[in-house]
């Protein structure tokens, strides 16, 4: 039941008009113009399709989605990048420019007028990227997992990313006043008594949110997983958090002496993972490569549903490399699921030159295909 | 920059190591110390070097002094039972300013940053310590920046101070004054609702 899934509430409508970039990547200097419904990136690989799409990811969540140093998304010989995006929301034009030198500054502006916080840009223009890495949740550490839930909530909730920025700049205080004690043979108690203190609020809230996210998208999420493996077997996640049974206060206690023998804080939020299972059994050991791809994409799936509930709009869909997950006929199955029920503006790029051509006749719906070769665009 | 002569590229780097000055800035004050009297240049580099050379701490509230305690600590017309805490000197000024305050001030010299090497032991807390043992002091008031470090301080000194004899508040942290509220940002409206103050009229 796609009823089920997607309520009908007709959102609000987000997306991006055009598209101008300026050294980023292979792109030199590049205006690309989108339509509002599906966009259909196709070229050979190593053209700039995935970059294309990493500009639209830093236009909406100030940096890039594959790489954290600014100086690997700057084009090489350049000392500056530049991205301009004009988008569509709430019924008015709004446009948003990233200005970035690496390692000295980055300026967002958003109508001509630059944050003084950067995290005030985040969840404004809602983002989900679906791209072959994607598999890194379940294949590596916990990292990649949290990272997953604080994309998602800071999108959702600006509270949540201030709370966050706070309880981890108290972690990094708290790590430096315990190695520097040991350094100096020299323990504060009420020093580290204090950063317990602070943290406990934070902590407490980001918690609740990351429990309460999981709880919500759960049902979906397992509906998704169906449709897209049309398999039998049961998927779940759990939350992974010392805070279930413990209070931080506690578990900060608790581990104090740890603590001061490594100089660092050993329990907390930053701490917490997800447990992935297939028929009960742990999903990274037991399931094939085919059925992580799927359990990923339901995952993904899940989180745009998500937000697109909480912020009545549904968020830019960027779909990297899809057919990498899914064979022709499921990628239809998703797209006519995902097209069917409002679901915004999709960009895919594909290899392929009419792939996505094909599936899209028959759904009758507004579509336009760019190919992309050596970072230029021909409409 | 191409200078003429060594004695002004000297003068002129002397100047821009000063914050906020450039280079072009500190041409401009050399050029303008050529043109004056000799003795003005004299008055201008005395004034620096006694201020430099006498300028103190106060041995009380640490502020700056030209005597051994400051004109604040020794001004008999002040209220000694209440110590204002606060990071730096140009708090202190900024609070004297405002006319509103009357007892005395404690610099702490910073806030706690383990990050930046800075721990208690290296602010003026023992010396806070001491001046409240005394018994004199019965209200602590600290005036410190709401950051993370800030609250920081203030939860460690409360810690600190809580089997002492002393009542301890802090600043009232809210939306400012000629300010509208659609301006300020959530924290701090969020906080004002949450710490909201009765009102009362004043007949």
């Amino acid at each position: 039941m796609t009823t089920k899934i997607i309520n009908q509430k007709k959102s609000l409508f987000l997306n991006l008009e055009k598209l101008i970039l300026t050294n980023f990547k292979n792109y030199t200097s590049e205006r690309v113009n989108f339509s509002p419904t599906l966009n259909a990136i196709v070229g050979k690989n190593g053209m700039g399709k995935t970059n294309l799409l990493d500009a639209i990811y830093y236009l909406c969540m100030s940096k890039s989605n594959f790489s954290g140093n600014d100086r690997n998304v700057v084009q090489k010989t350049h000392d500056f990048f530049r991205l301009e995006g004009q988008f569509k929301r709430k019924e008015k034009k709004e446009k948003i420019v990233v200005k970035v030198i690496p390692g000295k500054q980055k300026i967002i502006e958003r109508n001509g007028t630059a944050y003084s916080k950067l995290a005030d840009h985040i969840g404004l223009f809602p983002v989900v990227i679906i791209a072959p890495d994607d598999t890194s949740l379940v294949t590596e550490g916990s990292e990649a997992r949290r990272r997953f839930l604080d994309n998602t909530l800071s999108q959702s909730d600006p509270n949540y990313l201030t709370q966050l920025m706070r309880y981890n700049k108290v972690i990094r205080q708290r790590n430096a006043a315990l190695k520097n004690m040991a350094i100096q043979h020299r323990f504060n108690a009420t020093l580290i008594k204090t950063y317990d203190q602070q943290l406990l609020e934070p902590a407490a809230l980001i918690f609740e949110k990351r429990k309460s996210f999981l709880e919500k998208i759960d049902p979906i999420f397992n509906e998704f997983y169906q449709k897209i493996a049309a398999h039998q077997e049961t998927v779940q996640f759990n939350y992974k958090s010392k805070l279930i049974e413990n209070s931080l206060e506690e578990l900060l206690e608790e581990n104090l002496e740890k603590d001061r023998i490594l100089q660092r804080t050993t329990a907390g939020i930053h701490k917490d993972d997800l447990a992935f299972h297939l028929d009960n059994s742990p999903l990274k050991q037991f399931a094939s490569q085919g059925q992580i791809k799927s359990f990923v994409l339901a995952l993904k799936l899940a989180q745009f549903d998500f937000l697109k509930k909480i912020k009545n709009t549904s968020p830019i869909l960027l779909l990297d490399d899809i057919f990498d997950k899914l064979d022709s006929s499921r990628v239809k199955q998703l797209l006519d699921l995902l097209l069917k029920n409002d679901f915004g503006q999709i960009f895919i790029t594909d290899t392929h030159e009419t792939r996505v051509e094909e599936i899209v006749k028959d759904l009758k719906i507004g579509y336009k295909k760019m190919e992309i070769k050596d970072g230029q665009c021909i409409d | 920059m191409n200078f003429s002569s060594k004695l002004i590229e000297e003068a002129v780097n002397a100047f821009a190591s000063l914050p906020s000055i450039g280079k072009k800035t500190a041409l401009r004050l050399v050029l303008h110390l050529i043109n004056q009297d000799k003795e003005v240049t004299g008055q201008f580099a005395e004034a620096i070097v006694k201020m430099r050379e006498h300028i103190k701490h106060c041995e009380i509230c640490h502020n700056i002094s030209d005597l051994a305690v400051c004109e604040i600590c020794s001004d008999a017309r002040r209220d000694r039972s209440v110590v204002c805490v606060v990071e730096g000197i140009r708090d202190v000024m900024a609070i004297e300013d405002t006319s509103q305050f009357r007892g005395l001030y404690h610099v702490l010299g910073g806030v706690i940053s383990p990050i930046e090497g800075i721990g208690p032991s290296d602010l003026y807390i023992d010396a806070l310590m001491q001046r409240i043992q005394k018994g004199e002091i019965k209200e602590v008031i600290m005036a410190i920046s709401p950051t993370i470090e800030g609250d920081t301080t203030i939860f460690y000194l409360s810690k600190k101070l809580k089997d002492m004899k002393v009542k301890v508040s802090t600043i009232a942290r809210g939306v400012s004054f000629g300010g509208e509220l659609e301006y300020a940002d959530e924290l701090t409206l969020g906080r004002s609702i949450v710490a909201r103050v009765p009102y009362r009229i004043n007949e």
